[in-house]
C-alpha cells in the first residue's frame, strides 16, 4: 500500500511543479504574438515585411492584451486549468484551444498509438527470438540491422520514402492526412486516411523498434543465464515452454513499462514526421504555436504532453508493481 | 500476433485500400477548352495553420481559410506602375485632407443573390468604430494621419470625413474588403465570428470543402464575369520549398508565391517553355545603422561604407542572382523612375562596389587604422562593430555575411551576431544595436514608406517596432513628410520626393542593398496571362486582377 501511496503523492508533486513551469516558459521567451501574426499575414515567403501599425494595432486588440500582474495571471490560469477552460487560441482565432485540439488528437493518437503498440509487439518478439538463438546468424542480422536502421535520421528516411514511394513510383500520397473525402466515419474517408497513414507509419516502423528489440534481447540474455532457467532445463522442461513461460515473461517488465512511458508521449506529436508528411497532428500543432507565440495553444500542449508522460509514468509504476511482486514486497 | 500473421494482415489491408482509393482518385481533368476557359487550377492552401478542418472564411481570423477570391476591396493599387484600379468603387475624390468621397460600383451582387450597395461599405468601415479589433485599417485611431469622424452612405456614394489631415490613411482604406452587411451585421464582434460560408462580392464561391482541399467554383453572376476564365480553383496542401517544387513539375500544382531556392535551375530549366517564374521588386533591404551612437552619427562614416557593400555578391548569395542591387534614393527603379528627380540619373543612384574609394573616404574622415591593420576612431579609440542579423532567415544571413566582409576588408573591425528573430525585434525597440538589416516598404504612398522611415514620429518604442529604425532625426525632414502625407497634388509630390531623395543620396540615413522580392512560380500549360519580366502588368500579390487576366493557351 505504501508503495502505491508514496508514487500518487510523488506524481502529484510533479504535476504541479510542470504545471507551474508551462506557465512561465512561454512567457521568458521574446517576442509579441499580434506582430508575429500581422508579419505573417504581410509577408507571405519574405522573410521581413514592413509592419503596418495599424493592422498591429488591431490584431493586439483582438487577440487581448493579459492584464494583472503576473501573480494575478497565473491564479487565473490555475482557476481556468480546473475548470477545464484553456481559453482562445490566437492562432485559430476564435476557435477555442479544446476544438482546435480535438482536431490534431485523433490523428496522433491513431498514428502514434498504433505504430508504438506495434513496433512494441514486433519488437519484443524479435529481441526474445534474437536472445534465444543468441550468436546465430539471425541473432546477428536483427542485431545489426535494427542498430544500423534505428540511428538513421527519421526526417531523412521520411524524404527518402516520399520520394522514392510517393513521387517516383506513386504509390503513396505525398502530403496530407486525407485528401478529397468528407471527414466523418464514412468508408472513403477511413481508406483515404489508412492511405495516407501508411508511408509515415512505415518510417516509424522502420526506425521505433530497434529500442524494443535490443532491450529485450539483452533483459533475456541476462534472465537465460540464471540459476532458475538452469534447473528448469535440467528438470527436462520443454525448450519453447522455458523461453515463453520463464525467459521472456521476465525479461518483458522492463519493456512493459517502457511502453507505458512511450503512450505517453505520444500526446506530444512526432514533428518531423508530421512536417515531412503534412500531418495533421499535434506535433504540427506544437511547431506553429511555438512560433506563432500561440500562448494559450502552446501552454495547453505543453500541459498534455506532460500530463500525459506524468500519467503513463504513474501507470507504469503501479502497474511494475502489479506484476512483479519483488517491487512490492522490498518497498513494503 | 506473431510476425507472418501480421505481414499478411498488412499485405491485405494494403491491397484492399489500394484498390479502393485508385477507383476513388480524380484523375487531372481536361485542362483546356473551347472558348479560352480553363477548367481547374490547382493553388496551395492559403490557410496557413496545420488544422484545416476549422473553416472559417472570416477575413479577420489570423489564419482565414481563403484570403484571395471571396471578397473584395474597394479599388486595388498596381504596386508596380502606381496606379489605383477601380473594383467595388469606381472613382474616389479628396476634399481637402479631410473628406473622402468613393462612388460605389453599380450592378453588384453577392454570392447570396443579395445585391451589394454603399450601405455594406459604410457598414465595413463603421464595425471598426464600435470593435477596434476590427479596424485594420487604423480609420478610427491615429495609424497614418487624423482618425475619422463619419462614415456614411449617400445614394451611391460613401462619404469619409475625418477630423484632420487623413491622405496617408488611403492605402489602408482601399484595401480594406467589404462584409455583408445582410450577414455580418448581427453578429456583435466581427473579429469573433466563424464564418462558414463565405458569402462575398469576389469571382468565386465556395463549392467544397472537407477541411483540406477546399474547390472554389466560378460565380456566373459576379459583376465582371466575362473576364474570369477560371471555372474551378481547388486550394489543397501547405507546402515548403522542396514539395512545392517538386509539385510544380510534375503539374500539380500550377503556381506558388513562396520561396523556392534558385527557381532558375530547380524549375525553370525542367521545361523551359511551360516553367516560368516572376519575381517583381516589392521593397528594398537596406542596411540599418544606429544613427545615435557613434561613429553611425558621421555622415563621412556612412557614405565610406555605403562603398564596401558588394551588391553583386549579395544579390548571387542571397538570390541566386534574381534581384537587382537597390537604387540608394530608396525609390524602386525602373518601376518609381518618375520620381527621381533630373538632376540624378537612375544609374548614377545605384552605388558600386569601390573599395579604393571607401578607404580614402575613410581616411580622410580620420579612421585611420592602427598598427594592426584596423581603423580606429579619430580619437584614437578602438572600433568595433556587432551586425546583429536574424537567425534562419537565409537571405538576410546570406547578405550580412557579405556586407561584414566587406567591412572587415577596409579594415572595420566588425562581428557577424545571429540572434532570434524576436531578440532582433527586441533590439529595433530598445536602440541596443550597431548594425541591422530592415525593410523598406516600396510602395506607392511615398509618405507612408520612404517618407516614414525618415520621419522622427516613427521611431520604435518600447512596445512596438517603427520604421524608423535608425532613429534618423532631422526637423527638416519631418517638415517635408509632413507636407507630403497632406499632398494631394501630384507636382507637389514629385518634388518633396525629391527632397527626400536628396536626403537619402546626400545623407545615407540608411544604405539601400537589393530588391526585395514579391514571388510568383507558374506554370503555363493550363493558363496563360501571368505577369512576367516581359509583361509586369501588375505585381504578382494582386491575384484578383491577375485572374482577370488568365486564359487558356491557344492550341498552335
Amino acid at each position: 500500500m505504501r508503495y502505491f501511496a508514496r508514487r500518487i503523492g510523488f506524481f502529484i508533486a510533479t504535476l504541479w511543479a510542470a504545471i507551474t513551469l508551462n506557465f512561465v516558459i512561454p512567457r521568458l521567451q521574446p517576442g509579441d504574438p499580434a506582430e508575429i501574426m500581422v508579419r505573417k499575414l504581410a509577408s507571405r515567403g519574405t522573410g521581413d515585411a514592413e509592419l503596418d501599425p495599424a493592422k498591429v494595432r488591431a490584431m493586439r486588440a483582438m487577440l487581448g492584451t493579459p492584464e494583472g500582474s503576473l501573480w494575478e495571471q497565473y491564479v487565473e490560469y490555475l482557476r481556468n486549468l480546473a475548470r477545464g477552460e484553456f481559453g482562445i487560441s490566437f492562432t485559430y482565432y476564435p476557435f477555442t484551444v479544446s476544438e482546435v485540439i480535438g482536431q490534431a488528437l485523433p490523428w496522433t493518437l491513431v498514428l502514434a498509438g498504433v505504430t508504438q503498440v506495434l513496433s512494441f509487439l514486433v519488437g519484443v518478439t524479435l529481441g526474445a527470438f534474437a536472445a534465444w538463438r543468441r550468436n546465430s546468424r539471425f541473432d546477428s542480422i536483427v542485431t545489426l540491422g535494427s542498430t544500423f536502421l534505428g540511428t538513421l535520421p527519421q526526417f531523412w528516411v521520411a524524404l527518402l520514402f516520399l520520394f522514392l514511394f510517393g513521387y517516383t513510383l506513386g504509390w503513396f500520397p505525398t502530403a496530407g492526412g486525407y485528401s478529397e473525402a468528407m471527414p466523418g466515419w464514412n468508408l472513403e474517408f477511413i481508406a483515404e486516411a489508412i492511405h495516407h497513414s501508411i508511408l509515415p507509419a512505415a518510417v516509424l516502423m522502420l526506425t521505433v523498434p530497434t529500442g524494443w528489440i535490443l532491450g529485450m534481447r539483452n533483459t533475456m540474455v541476462m534472465n537465460l543465464g540464471e540459476d532458475y532457467i538452469r534447473l528448469a532445463k535440467a528438470k527436462g522442461l520443454p525448450d519453447r515452454l522455458i523461453a515463453l513461460r520463464y525467459a521472456a515473461r521476465n525479461a518483458l517488465l522492463p519493456s512493459i513499462t517502457g511502453l507505458a512511458l512511450s503512450l505517453g508521449g505520444i500526446f506530444g506529436g512526432l514533428i518531423l514526421i508530421e512536417q515531412a508528411f503534412d500531418y495533421p497532428g499535434m506535433g504540427r500543432l506544437m511547431a506553429e504555436a511555438v512560433s506563432n507565440r500561440d500562448f494559450p495553444l502552446l501552454q495547453t500542449l505543453m500541459l498534455f504532453s506532460v500530463v500525459g508522460v506524468l500519467v503513463a509514468n504513474l501507470i507504469a509504476d503501479m502497474l511494475y508493481g502489479v506484476l512483479d511482486p519483488r517491487a512490492r514486497k522490498a518497498q513494503a | 500476433m506473431s510476425r507472418r500473421q501480421r505481414a499478411a494482415a498488412v499485405l491485405a489491408s494494403l491491397t484492399l485500400v489500394a484498390a479502393m482509393t485508385a477507383c476513388g482518385s480524380d484523375d487531372a481533368a481536361e485542362s483546356t477548352g473551347s472558348d479560352g476557359m480553363i477548367e481547374q487550377l490547382v493553388f496551395p492552401a492559403e490557410g496557413q495553420a496545420s488544422q484545416g478542418g476549422l473553416a472559417n472564411y472570416n477575413v479577420f481570423a489570423p489564419n482565414p481559410t481563403l484570403w484571395n477570391g471571396l471578397f473584395e476591396p474597394l479599388m486595388i493599387r498596381n504596386s508596380l506602375t502606381c496606379e489605383i484600379i477601380p473594383w467595388l468603387a469606381t472613382e474616389y475624390e479628396w476634399e481637402g485632407g479631410d473628406k473622402l468621397t468613393f462612388t460605389i460600383r453599380d450592378g453588384v451582387t453577392w454570392s447570396d443573390g443579395t445585391p451589394f450597395t454603399a450601405k455594406d461599405v459604410a457598414f465595413t468601415f463603421n464595425v471598426g468604430k464600435q470593435y477596434p479589433a476590427a479596424d485594420r485599417a487604423g480609420l478610427w485611431n491615429d495609424s497614418f494621419g487624423a482618425p475619422a469622424s463619419s462614415v456614411t452612405a449617400e445614394g451611391n456614394k460613401v462619404v469619409i470625413t475625418f477630423t484632420g489631415n487623413a491622405v496617408p490613411k488611403f492605402e489602408g482604406i482601399i484595401g480594406v474588403q467589404i462584409l455583408p452587411e445582410h450577414i455580418y451585421g448581427s453578429v456583435g464582434d466581427p473579429t469573433k465570428y466563424v464564418d462558414e460560408k463565405g458569402i462575398g462580392t469576389g469571382p468565386f464561391k465556395v463549392a467544397s470543402y472537407n477541411g483540406r482541399r477546399l474547390v472554389l467554383e466560378r460565380r456566373n453572376d459576379y459583376w465582371q464575369a466575362d473576364k474570369i476564365k477560371v471555372k474551378k480553383i481547388v486550394h489543397e496542401g501547405q507546402y515548403d520549398a522542396a514539395q512545392a517544387s517538386l509539385k510544380l513539375r510534375s503539374g500539380e500544382l500550377d503556381a506558388y508565391t513562396g520561396e523556392i531556392p534558385n527557381p532558375q535551375r530547380s524549375f525553370v530549366d525542367a521545361d523551359p517553355e511551360k516553367n516560368h517564374f516572376f519575381y517583381a521588386p516589392a521593397g528594398m533591404t537596406v542596411l540599418t545603422p544606429n544613427l545615435t551612437k557613434a561613429p553611425f552619427n558621421d555622415v563621412k562614416f556612412r557614405e565610406a561604407i555605403a562603398y564596401v557593400m558588394n551588391k553583386q555578391e549579395m544579390s548571387e548569395k542571397a538570390t541566386y542572382g534574381i534581384m537587382k542591387p537597390a537604387s540608394q534614393s530608396g525609390l524602386k527603379l525602373p518601376y518609381a523612375a518618375k520620381f527621381l528627380p533630373d538632376t540624378y540619373t537612375q544609374e548614377a543612384t545605384i552605388l558600386p562596389y569601390d573599395v579604393a574609394k571607401a578607404e580614402a573616404l575613410l581616411d580622410a574622415a580620420g579612421y585611420r587604422k592602427g598598427p594592426d591593420g584596423k581603423r580606429t576612431m579619430p580619437d584614437g579609440s578602438p572600433l568595433a562593430i556587432t551586425f546583429s542579423v536574424q537567425a534562419g532567415w537565409i537571405d538576410y544571413q546570406a547578405i550580412a555575411d557579405v556586407a561584414v566582409r566587406g567591412l572587415n576588408e577596409v579594415g572595420i573591425n566588425t562581428r557577424l551576431v545571429p540572434s532570434a528573430p524576436e531578440s532582433v525585434d527586441a533590439q529595433k525597440k530598445s536602440g541596443d544595436f550597431d548594425l541591422l538589416l530592415e525593410y523598406l516598404h516600396g510602395g506607392c504612398d511615398m509618405a507612408r514608406n520612404l517618407g516614414s522611415k525618415l520621419h522622427s514620429g516613427q521611431f520604435p518604442t518600447q512596445t512596438e517596432v517603427r520604421s524608423n529604425v535608425e532613429r534618423w532625426n532631422d526637423p527638416a525632414t519631418d517638415a517635408t513628410v509632413d507636407k507630403l502625407a497632406a499632398s494631394t497634388d501630384e507636382a507637389e509630390q514629385k518634388a518633396l520626393i525629391g527632397e527626400l531623395v536628396d536626403t537619402m543620396m546626400t545623407k545615407f540615413p540608411v544604405i539601400s542593398l537589393l530588391y526585395a522580392p514579391e514571388r510568383l512560380i507558374y506554370r503555363t500549360d493550363k493558363a496563360v496571362g501571368w505577369p512576367s519580366e516581359e509583361n509586369p502588368y501588375v505585381n504578382p500579390g494582386a491575384r484578383l486582377v491577375i485572374l482577370t487576366h488568365l486564359t487558356a493557351p491557344s492550341k498552335s
